[in-house]
């Protein structure tokens, strides 16, 4: 994203003044944003510190330990990781597997797709396009019923197959991989047919390398969605599957355990922590992701 | 040339390559169709052809959706005449009024705080951000703790500033404050959300235009009403129909800050209902009492809200000034 910082001057709207010295704009804005970075964050710490705190702990509003007193732990970690009846282990594996599996067959269909959509010409193209495109102003809570009774039917229920491949048509994917192949030059492919190069040659050595970053953009939004897909991993799996994932198994034990909030938290920290780390290493790619399939050109 | 005897031979109108090409095109859209077609636009249709369908009392509940009875308007009609179902439009309405005039304003002033080169500003960019990627349902769970009236923070704050009903009273426990306060907790969740559109959309307007208005005399003021909220207009439609095909959606949040329930019951019209049941709860509900037919006819209710809402916002928002 390019950055023109005429802002500076222009937006900040009732601190901008001459009358004022730029670090004292600057410690207004700080006035404001650093309390309601708080606010926002508060979930995220309160969470933090309630799984760290000993039994009993979660429920008062105290943070430092008394002389002697033995506050803090990692009890809750170890103990709703290793559940027997509510295994957090493998809750966050089947979230690994179903998010990484949706992530993967995601980007290969509409990587495909996209490239069909963006360069060969096919009767019935724009068609067929627009038709997938207004699909996506559907409320998706829509599918479900029709989506229940079809996974029912190829008898899907509790398997990692009916939690995985619904959600794998993603319109708004191959709308960006399309936008992103129409923009690559023609003439690339053109030389790689001159040289000989089969149709798959063209599309795996050519369209994909050059389209790598989108369909790292497109995984990561695919996995983080699928690692937070809460209603339809509940309506796919019986409460005694063994693909739980890790939202379901923490409504479960919500439904057990509704007072341990600290093993609660602890269980939280499984879902949120990862995804925290996640977002920090590749946040490029996720923001570069969400803007463009909104900005209109 | 060869490749043209074929193309007369065959009687064809176009060069053969063309039909080679178009053949990879459909052999390249085929995987991505195939799931659209069986997941996307086949349920559609069936959802449309259950709605005229409902399971009954000697339905075979080894194969409820293979034995159901057609049953023309009546589901549609059963839910119009419904207190419970008008409740959920209700509640889903007023959710919408909290949730996204908030959400946009609040995203759009973090916009105008952060579209400069204050120190650190990438950081703090990324760190607004970030709740938008954490799960839902999890982060329900978190505020249920946050909101709890004996242990959490919030009510003990109020009780601090001398008002002891939330004490009394919890926020996500009582029929009043349930929607403001999951309202209140998705802004803070997705604000960050809107603060990167808003900037992509800041970043693409030009300078001169700025320059333009400053010439004529402008003040910082007049320049945000009259210049940038103005250009800022597609954004605002944009997010406020996906903000409403969110809320039409939205199940995961009530469901985990009303443990599951709907939240408090009250009394709407003579009927009891639950304060936080909005839309896409009764939706899951009706699935859930595996009345099937009536839950594809509210699909269809949805659909027709969430289509005409957005040719009216389209409409209003949309015009050209």
């Amino acid at each position: 994203m390019p950055h023109h910082n005429f802002a500076d001057k222009q937006l900040l709207v009732s601190v901008r003044s001459k009358s004022f010295p730029k670090w004292v704009r600057y410690a207004m804005c700080y006035a404001v944003l650093i309390p309601l970075l708080l606010l926002v964050h508060l979930p995220l710490l309160w969470m933090i510190v309630t799984a760290f705190k000993v039994p009993g702990y979660g429920t008062k509003l105290q943070f430092i330990p008394k002389a002697g007193e033995h506050m803090y732990t990692l009890e809750n970690f170890r103990q709703v990781f290793f559940d027997k009846d509510f295994p957090f282990y493998r809750f966050a594996w089947n979230s690994f597997v179903v998010s990484t599996g949706c992530a993967l067959v995601t980007v290969a269909i509409c990587t495909l797709a996209g490239y069909a959509f963006a360069k060969k010409r096919f009767p019935g193209r724009e068609l067929l396009f627009a038709a997938l495109i207004t699909i996506m102003l559907v409320p998706g809570i829509i599918f479900m019923v029709p989506q229940y009774r079809l996974v029912l039917k190829f008898g899907w229920i509790n398997t990692y197959t009916a939690m995985i491949l619904p959600h794998t048509a993603n319109i708004f994917g191959l709308f960006l991989l399309r936008q992103h192949i129409r923009g690559l030059p023609d003439s690339l492919l053109e030389a790689a047919r001159v040289d000989g190069a089969s149709e798959i040659g063209t599309f795996l050595r050519i369209v994909v390398p050059l389209s790598v970053p989108v369909m790292i953009t497109l995984f990561l939004l695919t996995f983080v969605g699928q690692w937070s897909n809460f209603l339809w991993q509940l309506i796919v799996n019986t409460p005694d599957s063994p693909y739980l994932t890790l939202p379901v198994g923490l409504s479960l034990f919500q439904g057990q355990w509704q007072t341990e909030w600290e093993k609660m938290m602890a269980g939280a920290c499984f879902s949120i922590l990862p995804i925290a780390v996640l977002f920090t290493v590749s946040q490029r790619f996720f923001i570069q992701g969400l803007t463009a399939g909104s900005v209109k050109e | 040339m060869a490749k043209d005897v074929g193309r007369v031979r065959l009687g064809l109108r176009k060069p053969l390559w063309q039909y080679y090409d178009a053949l990879w095109g459909y052999l390249f859209i085929i995987p991505f169709l195939l799931v659209a077609g069986v997941f996307l636009l086949f349920p559609i249709a069936y959802s449309f052809y259950l709605s005229f369908r409902e399971t009954w009392l000697y339905s075979n509940w080894f194969d409820q959706f293979a034995d159901m009875r057609f049953v023309g308007f009546r589901n549609y009609v059963d839910l119009l005449h419904n207190p419970t179902f008008w409740y959920s439009l209700v509640a889903t309405f007023i959710y919408a009024l909290l949730l996204i005039p908030t959400q946009i304003a609040a995203a759009l002033a973090l916009a105008l705080f952060l579209n400069t080169k204050l120190p650190g500003y990438r950081t703090l960019r990324s760190a607004f951000f970030l709740p938008h990627v954490f799960d839902v349902f999890v982060v329900g769970i978190i505020w249920l703790l946050l909101y709890n009236p004996q242990i959490g923070p919030f009510a003990e704050f109020f009780k601090w500033l001398g008002i002891t009903w939330f004490k009394k009273h919890g926020f996500v426990d009582n029929p009043y404050t349930i929607l403001p306060s999951i309202a209140f907790a998705m802004v803070l969740k997705g604000m960050g959300f809107g603060m990167i559109l808003f900037l992509t959309a800041l970043n693409n307007i030009p300078e001169s235009i700025f320059e333009a208005a400053e010439i004529d005399g402008a003040n910082a003021r007049q320049k945000l009403v009259y210049v940038t909220l103005p250009l800022l207009r597609p954004m605002i439609l944009f997010m406020s129909v996906t903000g409403l095909v969110g809320v039409l959606n939205a199940f995961s949040e009530f469901y985990a800050m009303t443990k599951a329930t709907g939240g408090t019951a009250f009394q709407f019209f003579g009927t009891t209902v639950q304060a936080a049941r909005v839309s896409g709860f009764y939706l899951y509900q009706l699935f859930y009492d595996a009345f099937y037919g009536h839950a594809a006819a509210m699909s269809f209710i949805l659909l027709a809200i969430a289509l005409g809402i957005t040719w009216i916002n389209f409409r209003v928002l949309g015009k050209e000034s």
